[in-house]
């Protein structure tokens, strides 16, 4: 491989690299904002992404309604779900049987609960595919073609990272998230909500789950399977370290820039192992994530 | 002087585990009140029921003749009783100042939070020295203070402190005293559970001891201290 193609590959894959890795830091982010404060990791963020691109598919197929009606209904539709199986599932099954497996089996649950729905209404059987409401029209940057949709991918995740980012630092409900993560005693001892708060934060990962599901879903064939990218949330997630916000967003630039790279220098079919080197070797060389915290003592 | 907080035959259980059976207490307004009691007394149990961070399964808590059985915990802080945890229950990854920002998260007036914060830092001058830095690299005296200044943020009429000077050298446990006194003479109401007998009846007017869940002896503070009986039954004989 001479030097000039190397170098056309290495651009060509970064920048289709940020533009998957802006999907997967979403949904990392999405899953990090639970498990910070809910200690639980959301095995259903998947297939919560996965309905917010159906809700908004059936609204379209069923109803005919233009994407200025939809795309607020689906956001909508995502956020409620999410806060009712917090509020009306969750936080049952925290109470009867306080131990993490349980409430990561009802996470579990609700990933197969989600899936059967889809199937019902019929939208599943073959893959769709999903409007887009920005043209495919090739970008070139600089030796990299992209797409007018991909830029708006791109530009999207990022403004919403950037809002999640405010909205964690520099408000009263951030704040009062934060603290619920650091220390659930203390939050309620200074008179933080703790059950609002829990429902807001699934709440917000829904919105931020339907958002990345709405951005891709032009991109691919949805197919009631398509919640599977989570995996690769998960993976951004623990090369990011899985307690830090930041690094869930570093992470999926990461893992959407190596699964690019790879597949372009080494073999299409090496993609799918990507993540997991790339899991490895942060866990050999960095065991809490690049950008994960010291690992906590916690008092039993 | 009128009762602030009271609790009848209060019981409370961790699972088939009894922890507190029928305590009945009275905090008067304006007063520094001691529970005191041997390790796993259910000390913390009664401050934490107060709090409502331990259901109960019995009696009544009525803090000023209201009952506050239904109450969630953040609603018991906005009613006017805030808790110094025991241990070093400080948010560590945020700042000094994040810390007591959050101690007045129940309030929207900006202004009286600022002037709180200066008044934070009258009792505790330390605290402004640190005040960018973060509560988890603080020494133990020094989180034990800020975690005294984020429950006044709250501008409780009730401070219920729990074991303010454990872990801590006696020179410091002597200077936090000496601040508790001032914060209720400047007209904070004190429940005070502590391990440090001498120095809970020394700066109490009245104390009730704790023995396994049950109220097992109180009267006036001073009456308790100069009894020998039950300091050599409850109180290990200091």
């Amino acid at each position: 491989m001479d030097s000039e193609v190397l170098f056309l590959f290495l651009q060509q894959g970064i920048a289709s690299g940020i533009v998957s890795g802006s999907v997967y830091a979403l949904l990392a982010l999405a899953i990090v904002m639970i498990f910070k404060t809910s200690e639980v990791p959301n095995f259903a963020q998947g297939e919560v992404f996965m309905v917010a691109a159906y809700a908004a598919l059936f609204l379209i197929v069923f109803y005919g309604l233009p994407m200025w009606v939809v795309i607020p209904a689906a956001l909508l539709f995502t956020v409620a779900g999410m806060m009712l199986f917090e509020a009306g599932i969750l936080r049952r099954v925290k109470k009867a049987l306080g131990e993490p497996v349980n409430l990561v089996i009802a996470t579990l649950g609700l990933s197969f609960l989600l899936r059967g729905l889809v199937r019902q209404t019929g939208l599943g059987d073959t893959p769709r595919s999903f409007p887009s409401l920005v043209s495919t029209d090739p970008v070139q940057i600089g030796q990299a073609m992209l797409t007018r949709l991909d830029l708006a991918i791109v530009g999207t995740a990022v403004a919403v990272m950037a809002a999640v980012f405010l909205l964690f630092n520099f408000t009263r409900a951030g704040r009062a998230m934060r603290a619920l993560g650091m220390n659930p005693k203390a939050a309620a001892l200074v008179g933080i909500d703790i059950r609002r708060t829990h429902a807001f934060v699934w709440g917000l990962s829904g919105l931020v789950s339907a958002i990345s599901a709405l951005l891709i879903a032009p991109k691919i064939l949805m197919t009631p399977e398509m919640g599977h990218v989570a995996i690769l949330a998960f993976a951004a997630a623990i090369v990011g370290g899985f307690n830090s916000l930041p690094g869930a967003v570093l992470g999926g630039f990461i893992i959407g820039i190596a699964e690019n790279l790879v597949g372009l220098f080494v073999s299409a079919s090496a993609i799918v192992v990507t993540p997991f080197l790339a899991i490895m070797a942060v866990l050999v060389l960095r065991p809490q994530g690049l950008l994960g915290g010291r690992p906590q003592m916690r008092k039993v | 002087m009128p009762e602030l907080l009271s609790l009848r035959d209060v019981s409370a259980a961790y699972g088939r585990i009894q922890a507190l059976s029928h305590v009945s207490l009275s905090v008067p307004e304006g007063a520094i009140v001691a529970l005191l009691g041997a390790n796993g007394a259910g000390k913390s149990t009664t401050l934490n029921v107060i709090s409502r961070l331990v259901p109960q399964s019995g009696g009544e808590i009525l803090f000023r003749g209201a009952s506050i059985a239904a109450r969630a915990s953040h609603e018991v802080v906005r009613a006017g009783i805030a808790q110094v945890p025991e241990g070093r229950e400080v948010f560590r990854e945020m700042s000094v100042r994040e810390n007591l920002e959050l101690g007045a998260h129940l309030r929207r007036d900006a202004r009286g939070v600022a002037e709180d914060v200066e008044r934070a830092f009258a009792y505790f001058p330390v605290l402004r020295e640190r005040y960018r830095q973060r509560a988890g690299t603080l020494s133990g005296g020094e989180q034990q203070m800020l975690l005294i200044a984020r429950a006044l943020m709250a501008r409780p009429a009730l401070l219920l402190l729990d074991e303010p000077s454990l872990g801590l050298s006696p020179l410091l446990v002597q200077q936090i005293f000496g601040i508790i006194r001032r914060i209720n003479e400047d007209g904070t109401t004190i429940l005070l559970v502590e391990q440090n007998v001498g120095v809970a009846l020394g700066c109490s007017s009245y104390a009730y001891i704790l023995e396994n869940g049950e109220i097992a002896h109180h009267g006036p503070s001073a009456s308790l201290a100069a009894d020998g009986a039950v300091q050599n039954a409850y109180l290990g004989g200091h």
